[in-house]
């Protein structure tokens, strides 16, 4: 297992990621994932925030077209977040915390389809306000994603540290 | 040698928060009794634009600082417990004009809200503007010292009579380096805890630390110098959740006036600016801890000047949806007038140039 990573952190394009001096290896893949950190959990973020009650003047409904820019953003993150494993497979995919951020972040994904079934289909919206059950749901989004943030910046702390302290 | 260097920045920045604050006062002041609506909406904005330039005004102290004492050893008649003394009121200051300034912000989004600001804001941002006015002038006066030894002896010279000798006396003796004026001070406060037998490397970092003054204390923990490591880590993940924060309010309301989701009156989603400002906080706060511990990271960093510069112009834009109608009249399924679209593109882009110039600092500037 241990030769699988070592391979993959060694290929020509890990190699390049890890090592190259141009601004377009790690220093923007690691822009592009903060930035869609931002469109993801920030979108997130926001319903999560009117489902539990902040802005009660602003209707619920037309959020679901922000969830374009949500998915943007966490396309960004899966494709640029494979690139800094892949580029330091061994001691990311050795590290624990780095399966602790990958849990929250299922955890939030999950949530967030049950959100847009439960809330954004119910034909009650913004009708009523927002039952208990989707006030849970939107509680445990904000916590699934502050656990994904807090164990995502943890990676350059804990275990074998590599990357961007 | 450039010709205007960032202690000349300073020099023309530590005018404002003084000047600016004492003009807004004077006008927030006269529409307080003359209950002049538009008077103390200009004092508002004056307030709010003024505590938006103190961050580049504190920012370039510490750069002055290093213009002044490069590498760190001050020349002989430059005293270094006057310049903690001035970063310490100047850092007291301006955590009270960061206050008075979010304040000012919330009355003036409430204003758009409610004909009248909520009386407790009223007077809060009254006695705010009155303590960060006073806590300005006294850095200022400290911060003039630093130079103006002809202030300094001259004030000394009067209030001891007759001891002309008294500021010559005094000059010599800040130009050792802390460690020799901290050293008697350390005997004492060492010896008790020296009994038992601990008498290692560590009992002379506190004297030390009392000497450093509050701006450089609070600087050594976040660095970790005081044994909490994990400081530094946690304030960088708040700095992310402000992030995080700061980005779902600027995108939600900015794309809805781009044209997105569109059934959203724009007056509705306005109720979310202040959780944006929140997040703007954290970041501040935690920006500001960055800064402390290390500010020669970022002193000299082009990249935090630009960042510094957006942050500055993200403060002016944020105005827009405060003080103009026409964003206001954007009801649902409305398309927004060409200015609104303009000004929401340069708010998108001003965070995405905050979030890239700060991301940058450690790849195309000096940070770790």
């Amino acid at each position: 297992m241990m030769d699988f990573l070592h391979w993959v952190e060694n290929t020509g394009f890990s190699t390049w990621v890890r090592t190259s001096s141009s601004i377009w290896a790690f220093p923007v893949v690691l822009l592009i994932h903060t930035i869609g950190m931002g469109l993801c959990v920030g979108v997130s973020a926001g319903i999560d925030l009117r489902i539990l009650g902040f802005g009660p003047g602003i209707r619920l409904a037309p959020f679901e077209k922000y969830f374009p820019i949500l998915w943007l953003g966490f396309w960004m993150n899966a494709v640029t977040g494979t690139i800094l494993v892949m580029q330091d497979a061994s001691s990311k995919l050795t590290n624990p915390d780095f399966y602790v951020k990958m849990i929250f972040i299922a955890l939030a994904i999950i949530n967030l389809r049950i959100i847009r079934v439960r809330v954004f289909r119910d034909p009650q919206i913004d009708r009523v306000p927002s039952s208990t059950n989707a006030k849970v749901l939107a509680a445990l989004s904000l916590f699934f994603w502050l656990g994904a943030i807090t164990a995502g910046r943890l990676l350059a702390y804990v275990g074998e540290a590599s990357g961007l302290k | 040698m450039e010709s205007l260097n960032l202690a000349h920045a300073h020099l023309l920045l530590n005018h404002l928060p003084t000047i600016g604050f004492g003009m807004g006062l004077a006008i927030y002041i006269a529409a307080y009794f003359a209950k002049n609506d538009h008077l103390k909406k200009a004092g508002l904005v004056i307030f709010f634009l003024v505590a938006v330039m103190a961050i580049p005004t504190y920012m370039t102290g510490s750069a002055a600082e290093r213009v002044l004492c490069p590498e760190l050893k001050c020349p002989a008649d430059v005293s270094v417990p006057m310049i903690r003394k001035h970063e310490d009121a100047a850092l007291i200051a301006f955590v009270l004009m960061e206050i008075t300034g979010f304040f000012s912000w919330l009355a003036l989004w409430q204003l758009r809200r409610t004909p009248k600001i909520p009386s407790i804001n009223r007077v809060g941002v009254l006695l705010l503007s009155v303590i960060s006015f006073g806590l300005m002038a006294l850095a200022a006066t400290e911060g003039g010292e630093i130079r103006h030894t002809e202030i300094r002896e001259k004030l000394e010279a009067a209030a001891t009579p007759g001891a002309a000798a008294g500021p010559e006396a005094a000059a010599p003796a800040p130009a050792p380096t802390p460690e020799g004026a901290a050293a008697p001070g350390a005997a004492p406060t060492t010896e008790p805890s020296a009994a038992p037998a601990a008498a290692t490397a560590a009992p002379p970092a506190p004297a030390e630390e009392e000497h450093q003054g509050i701006a450089r204390s609070i600087g050594s923990a976040v660095a970790g110098n005081t044994g909490i490591g994990w400081l530094w880590p946690a304030f960088e993940t708040i700095h992310f959740v402000g992030l995080c924060m700061l980005f779902a309010v600027v995108l939600m309301v900015d794309l809805r006036i781009l044209g997105m989701a569109k059934g959203l009156s724009f007056q509705s989603l306005y109720q979310l600016l202040p959780f944006g400002m929140l997040g703007f906080i954290l970041n501040l706060a935690t920006g500001m801890g960055f800064f402390l511990a290390a500010p020669g990271q970022y002193v000299h960093n082009v990249e935090f000047h630009r960042k510094i510069v957006f942050v500055v112009l993200a403060g002016i834009n944020v105005l827009y949806f405060l003080l103009f109608d026409e964003a206001w009249k954007i009801g649902p399924n409305d398309d927004a007038p060409f200015r609104s679209k303009a000004v929401a593109a340069v708010t998108i882009f001003l965070w995405l140039g905050i979030l890239y110039y700060g991301h940058m600092l450690p790849f195309l500037g000096n940070s770790f």
